[in-house]
């Protein structure tokens, strides 16, 4: 039993010191210190995901605390091999946040159009400086930005707003054909700057 | 044909589907096809590496330290079972309480608790060696009217917390008060209200001391909280003294 609960600064400092992959092996054990590093390392990450999607603080904190129980329960879940644990953690975090946003009074008004499709691509507030966040950040905002501005919106729609391409397509009054191959050509364009970085930046 | 030269119709749908635009019959078809198209597969693989870079592209927020708080309380309280059960499951063989699922026993006290058992014995585990004290668990036993939620009360150095599982939310207007019980008919108000979020989860520190309590209980009222409890007990939480 001691050696599942060992509550030193010790312990804590040497679960601070390993990769999120060999953290989640422990949390699959049901370690309740080796999570709490996780949840340091991607709390931030996954409640300001929610809050750009769901738009409002407490309904973040909701789908965030939510998503993260869901990471401590099904940790023996997680796959290595396909993806990392902040992508997965971020897709339990997308996953929850737009179901919400689906179920909630919200989306309805939004897809009445009654609060219009701009109100809705904005995010509600910038809370820290530029200068916290990371470069690739930056490079993926402005990979966004220089996209045609159709192909950002449908992106954004759906990912952001949860709304789908049929829904989407009647937003913009264009036809659905249209609405996928703008999400297609413009993730390929994504695609072709994010490998562009790897390129240069190894 | 050689595959390359075919262009299946669906292709157009894996951007859709990466971006998780498609209706749910779409999504369902779509699924379905991925399994016979590698054509598809390859587009979905070549696509989703660019949908899980976008949540990198949001506007940096900080979470704050109650939500912190709040999965840590939860996330301790159930690993404290677990490892309760896990003392019991270590007879039979170390390898099988490695594949005990944490879901299995929490899900078990809750089915005890709708069950109407009442006899569940508090468990008493003993902190590391560092001298952190001890900690009690304490199984509570939810209502019809919250039928199926899981509750338990924790008690560590003379602090209690009270954590909640698969609870629906308190009706509008209303909010959950705790009340601490020295016996039958005698109910005392707490400042500890609490909801819980949309799947059901809460946790509120019980600020009184539990010396010479014997339940735990817990009451819809109106928002702000009650002198007097205005319904039955949907929780309660018996207590060994």
């Amino acid at each position: 039993m001691a050696r599942l609960r060992r509550t030193s600064v010790d312990s804590k400092e040497k679960l601070r010191r390993l990769a999120d992959e060999e953290l989640m092996e422990l949390v699959a054990a049901n370690n309740a210190e080796a999570f709490e590093v996780v949840l340091e390392r991607h709390a931030d990450a996954a409640f300001a995901l929610a809050y750009r999607i769901c738009g409002r603080r407490s309904a973040a904190e909701d789908i965030a605390q939510e998503a993260f129980l869901a990471v401590w329960r099904s940790g023996a879940r997680y796959d290595r091999a396909r993806a990392s644990v902040r992508t997965w953690t971020l897709g339990i975090v997308h996953n929850r946040a737009v179901d919400a946003l689906r179920r909630s009074g919200v989306h309805e008004r939004r897809r009445a159009g009654a609060e219009g499709i701009e109100e809705t691509l904005q995010a509600t507030e910038r809370t820290e400086s530029e200068a916290v966040e990371k470069a690739t950040s930056r490079e993926i905002r402005g990979a966004l930005d220089e996209l045609p501005s159709e192909q950002r919106k449908v992106i954004e729609l759906a990912y952001f707003g949860g709304f789908t391409h049929v829904e989407i397509a009647s937003m913009l009054g264009a036809p659905v054909g249209t609405v996928k191959g703008r999400m297609r050509l413009g993730l390929g364009k994504l695609r072709e700057q994010l490998q562009g970085w790897e390129t240069v930046g190894a | 044909m050689r595959e390359s030269d075919f262009d299946c119709p669906h292709r157009a749908d894996a951007a859709a589907y990466v971006l998780g635009a498609l209706e749910d019959g779409e999504l369902h078809r779509f699924r379905e096809h991925l399994d016979s198209c590698a054509q598809c597969r390859a587009e979905v693989a070549e696509l989703q590496p660019v949908v899980d870079e976008l949540p990198a592209s949001v506007a940096p927020a900080v979470a704050s330290d109650a939500l912190r708080e709040r999965v840590l309380a939860t996330v301790r309280t159930e690993a404290e079972l677990l490892s309760a059960a896990g003392n019991e499951a270590d007879r039979p063989a170390t390898s099988q309480r490695r594949s005990y699922r944490r879901n299995d026993l929490v899900l078990g006290v809750g089915a005890a608790a709708a069950a109407g058992v009442t006899a569940l014995v508090a468990v008493l585990i003993a902190v590391g060696s560092s001298g952190q004290g001890k900690v009690a668990v304490y199984p509570g036993k939810a209502e019809a009217a919250a039928r199926g939620a899981q509750v338990s009360l924790r008690q560590r150095d003379g602090r209690a917390e009270l954590v909640v599982a698969k609870m629906p939310p308190p009706a509008l207007g209303k909010i959950y008060e705790v009340w601490l019980s020295r016996g039958k008919g005698d109910a005392r108000p707490t400042n500890a209200l609490f909801s819980v979020t949309s799947t059901g989860s809460g946790a509120v520190d019980v600020p009184n001391s539990l010396h010479g309590i014997k339940e735990v209980m817990v009451t819809s009222e109106p928002s702000g909280g009650s002198v007097h409890p205005t319904g039955a007990p949907l929780i309660r939480v018996a207590l060994r003294s």
